[in-house]
Order: structure tokens, then sequence, then C-alpha cells
């Protein structure tokens, strides 16, 4: 590989090229990946500090050394499953004695498996149908509704007071933007058509569009409602 | 060892391992890169002015870095407004109360960083140009942006250091900005809220009306506040010795509480962007095992004191389960503002908004000498005049529609 050669970002007619070589190729051809890896000493600092391996079998010095190794098919085998692990908490980016940056380098291997539509993608982003509708459509992340007792049995005996007369205790908030429930503040439409535009121009929609279809329609009809209720707003 | 091997050997090393001399060298500054480019006339910076009244503090590497007080844009954080509301109702109300000037408005997305690194349903590019819209509207509207999200804190420094590095970034990143009828800008700082509440901690520290000296708190520094890019971050000498940063530890110490180290205070919380919702058994088992457990039973702590919306939530969401396995601790976690706006004065239930929180915080408020029980009456009886139809109260003026 030439290694000025680099991109910004994923080529959407690439979706479903799984083959190990040109995994490889797009993960190193990142613009971020030679500003995350270095080399590496082995010493095995980001491990020890890595909260993920002390409880799953993941270590970001193996996630490094099979990098640089080269070896294509080790690389594809990490992307199914084994680098998902990883919380993203950087405390191995901050670390490292050489200043790689192992969770920067997941994040370009996340992005590579999703974008080439990897199986193990499809599982692993099933539970998050939720969290991409409201991201794509209002670019909030969590609301107050999601949180509720059903999904968070776990949370403990407060959470059904949470879900409860939710819309009265969001009033009782005394900020303006936050007194809603399905959002975690209020956005304009304009926001919102602004946003589906970067969508549009950055491959977004175009990559759920691949990943999950059913999501998608969701999302387009949404997308079509509010650019129409904009538009109709602007011409007045 | 054979001639050839050695050799081969030594230029894997050169070549794939020996860039140690970088650990000599300090990271460039990017804000020198970005005031270049402002010469050039590739991208407009905002600049704080003097209505921001900035104030200057040394960051890790003993660089200057000016917090801007005034005349803030809230960046707001969709986690802490979608369920843990007292969080930047307790930062605007300290505003309030310092008499200073800001703007809450509808025009703003999350960082949707959130969903990047649990997901990696993004790219580079909408990271950026969702930032850059964020950007821009507080630009247009005379406000310096305010974080409120360690994690949109750091993924802000990183999207600002990349866009000066790269110029196709930042041809990219314009042409959609044109497209939605915005330009390229970039902030001169990416600024905290808990930077903004460390530079003004003597002025709220002030306005304290209960004693905490009797009071325990350990600190949780969030990672992506510190150790993403971790030369932007404010050291002081007085605090740790100058080893760790300061916010959130020194406004603790300027309310008189006791803060006590804990030996696992440099870990995560282990939020883990997918983990909390997809893989929680990780999530409560770190944050039980690593930080809760260690925090009660190492430095007997009365409250956990957090910076950033995923580790409040993974730290007070996960003790409940934790009975399951005999872990009984009940430790209130709250963030460092509202802990200060309860100190100052603030109402527990309308302000601080702790009813949403899952651990138990009333004992933490009765050893205060704070009246939670009347707070509680009177929030009930306000929630009942809301749904008879009474207009909700609010921190600031209603936009004019």
């Amino acid at each position: 590989m030439n290694p000025t050669e680099t991109h910004l970002k994923l080529d959407p007619d690439e979706v479903g090229i799984q083959d190990a070589e040109s995994l490889l190729h797009a993960i190193q051809s990142d613009v971020r990946y030679h500003e995350a890896i270095h080399g590496c000493l082995n010493c095995g600092v980001c491990s020890g500090s890595c909260p993920s391996h002390r409880f799953f079998d993941y270590s970001p010095r193996i996630v490094v050394q099979t990098l640089l190794s080269g070896d294509a098919e080790a690389v594809k085998g990490m992307m199914d499953e084994y680098i998902w692990a990883c919380a993203q908490c950087y405390t191995c980016a901050m670390r490292c004695p050489l200043h790689n940056s192992p969770g920067g380098l997941v994040m370009i291997m996340r992005e590579v498996a999703v974008w080439r539509g990897m199986e193990a993608v499809h599982r692993l982003l099933k539970p998050y149908g939720r969290v991409l509708l409201k991201v794509l459509s209002i670019g909030n992340q969590l609301t107050p509704d999601m949180i509720q007792p059903d999904f968070f049995p776990d949370w403990g005996p407060k959470i059904p007071w949470s879900s409860t007369d939710l819309a009265i205790k969001r009033q009782a908030i005394p900020v303006y933007t936050l007194q809603v429930t399905n959002s975690a503040w209020r956005v304009s439409p304009e926001t919102s058509y602004e946003l589906y535009t970067i969508y549009e121009e950055t491959g977004v929609f175009r990559l759920i569009e691949q990943i999950d279809p059913n999501l998608y329609e969701v999302v387009a009809d949404m997308v079509e409602e509010l650019r129409e209720s904009v538009e109709e707003a602007r011409a007045r | 060892m054979p001639t050839e091997l050695k050799t081969t050997g030594w230029d894997f090393v050169t070549t794939k391992v020996d860039k140690r001399a970088i650990q000599h060298q300090n990271p460039e500054d990017p804000r020198e890169h970005l005031k270049e480019l402002e010469e050039k006339g590739e991208v407009t910076v905002i600049h704080m002015t003097e209505e921001n009244r900035p104030i200057t503090v040394e960051t890790l590497l003993g660089r200057s870095k000016r917090i801007p007080t005034n005349k803030l844009w809230h960046h707001k954080s969709c986690g802490q407004c979608g369920n843990i509301p007292g969080y930047p109702t307790s930062i605007m109300w300290f505003m309030n109360r310092l008499g200073l000037e800001y703007l809450d408005e509808t025009h703003q997305t999350s960082c949707t960083a959130w969903n990047y690194h649990g997901s990696g349903t993004s790219n580079l590019v909408a990271l950026a140009a969702v930032a850059v819209r964020n950007w821009h509207r507080a630009y247009e509207t005379g406000y310096y942006p305010l974080i409120h999200c360690g994690t949109s804190f750091g993924n802000y420094k990183e999207i600002r250091n990349l866009l000066v590095e790269h110029q196709e970034l930042r041809d990219e990143v314009r042409r959609i900005m044109n497209k939605v009828g915005r330009d390229l800008v970039i902030p001169e700082e990416i600024v905290h809220y808990s930077e903004w509440l460390h530079v003004l901690r003597k002025e709220v520290a002030a306005m304290k009306i209960y004693d905490v000296s009797h009071v325990v708190a350990t600190v949780h520094p969030a990672c992506h506040v510190w150790k993403m890019i971790p030369e932007d971050v404010i050291y002081d000498g007085s605090i740790y010795g100058g080893e760790r940063p300061a916010p959130t530890t020194a406004i603790l110490l300027e309310l008189g509480a006791q803060v006590r180290d804990y030996s696992t205070w440099y870990d995560c919380c282990g939020f883990g962007f997918r983990h909390i919702l997809t893989e929680r058994e990780f999530s409560r088992s770190f944050s039980l095992e690593r930080k809760i457990k260690v925090m009660v039973e190492e430095a007997q702590s009365d409250v956990a004191i957090t910076q950033d919306t995923g580790c409040t939530t993974t730290l007070d969401k996960n003790q409940w389960i934790g009975k399951a396995h005999g872990y009984d601790y009940e430790l209130p976690v709250m963030a460092d503002v509202q802990f200060a706006a309860l100190l100052a004065g603030a109402d527990p239930y309308k302000v601080a908004q702790l009813q949403w929180h899952t651990a138990g915080w009333e004992k933490l408020l009765d050893k205060i000498g704070i009246d939670w029980r009347t707070s509680k009456q009177q929030y009930e009886s306000y929630l009942e005049e809301l749904k008879a139809g009474k207009a909700p109260d609010q921190l600031y003026p209603l936009p004019m529609v």
C-alpha cells in the first residue's frame, strides 16, 4: 500500500466486500491510522490498564501487534467480535509510551466492519435500534422516554417512578428546552433539517439503508415529513 | 545471528518500532496552526471577547488555556438532559446566581459521538460536520460554546485537531456547511463546563451555606475529559502535586469537603458506550468492583463526585443490582456542579433534581443538614399544580415564538 494514500470516509460502494486484504487496506488507509499507531514495544501498559482486558478476552496490545504484523486474516478475525469488547475509554492512548491509540484503531476497525456489512455487526447492532433512531432523527442519543423499567429492570425500583407521569415531571425541570419527553431537549425542525443534509452528504443514511433496511424505512419517512414541513414553513 | 537477519531485524525495528523519540517531544499545539490558518484566511476562528471574561489557566504541559466565564452558549449533553436533568439545571442556576449571560436554545444537536463510539455507524466527516454545525450556530449568536458533556469535549478536541491537520477534511466539511448555509468555523479553545466551574470555584464556594468539613467525597474523573488530548487538560501544582487534573477536586476542596484518594482513581467507570446498553453485565461489574466498592471500603466515601454524563449514570444506576451479590453500598453519585449547588442552597428537587438518581442520597443530605423532606413535599405539590395547568417555572425568560 502506498503510505500516502489515505481516505476520509469509506466508499459506500464497497459494502459487502469482505476479503481480508481489502479490509486491512481500508483500515490502514484511514486518514487517522498513522496518527494512531507508531510501533509497539510489547510493554503491555495498555492492556494492564484496560478495563475490558479485565473482564473479556480482549487486549489492546494484541490489537496493535496484529495490525503491525500485517496479517490480514488475523485482523479480519478480530473485527468479528474481538474489538467490540473495547470500552472506548482511551486509557490505553493516554498511557502508551509510543503515543499509540489502540482505542482509536478499534474505532477505525469498527467503522470498516460496519461499512463493509460484516456478519457480526448485524447481531451487535440489533439492540441499538432505538438509539440509532433517535440519533438519526433528532441528533439526540438518549431521551427521557427511553428509560423504561422493561429495558432497565436491573436499575432498580426507582425506574418506574422515572417513567410515570413523565411529561409533568419533565415540565417540573425549570429549563424550557428540557420540558419534553421524546428528546433530551427540544430540537428545532431547522436543526434536524440541517442534520439530515449532513447524514446524506456523508453517506450515513446510505450506510443505515444497507445495514438495517427496516430502520431506514422508518427514518426515511420521518426525514421526508420534516423536510416538507420545513420547506413549507420557509415558503411562507 | 546471521548478518541478513540482523539487517532485516534492524530495519524492522527502525521502521516499525523505534519511534520512541516521539515520547520526548511534546505534541504540537494545534492552536498555533489554527492561528496560521486564520492568518491565511483558511478558517474563521471563534475568538473570545472581553464580554466572555476569560480566565487563564495552565494545562498539562505548562501551556496556557483561556476559559470563558460569561456570554456562553450551552452545548447541552443528551445523556444529562435525558436522564440527569439536575446536571444542566445546576449549571444554569449558578449562572443566574452569578449574574452571567448565557443562551440555551433549540438549534443544537448532540455531538453524536456516543453513538459513534458504541456502534461505529458514522464517520469522521459526519462527526466533524456535526461539530462544526454546532460551533457555527454558537458563532452566529455571538455566544461562546460551553460543552457540558465529557465525550463531546474529548470528541470536539479531536475533531478540532484533525480539522487543523487535514486540508481535505476542512474542504469536505466546508462544502457540507455551505450546503446548509453555514461556514467552517473553529473555536480558539474547546471548553468543558468543569473548567468553567474550576475557574469560578472561589465565587461559587463563597455562596456556600452548609458546612461539609465532615463529608468525605471521592472523585471520579471522566476518561474522555482527561485522557483524550491530555495536553489540553488543566493541572495545578497544589492539586495532587500537579500529577492529576485539577478540575472537580479543586472545587470540592474550595467547598471545604474532605477529598479522599482511592486506589482505582485512574480507572474508567465501566460505561463503555455500547456496554451500558448491550453488555450491561460488564458495566455493572466494573462500576461496582473497580469504583463503588473501592470508594466505600478504602475511602469510606459519603458521596462519589463526577464530571461527566456517562460516569454519573453508570456509577449511580448500577448499584441496586449489586445487592444480588451482596454489594449493599448505596453511595450517592452526583456531578460536582450539583453538589456545589446543593451547598449554595439550591433546592434538591427543583434544581439539583436528585429524584432522578437511583442510589440513595437522602442520608448524605441529612448529614449535611439539608431539609430534603420539605423540598419533597413542595415538589409533589408543584407536580399537582402543573397537572392542574399551572405554567412551569423557568430559569430564564421563554424565547419569543
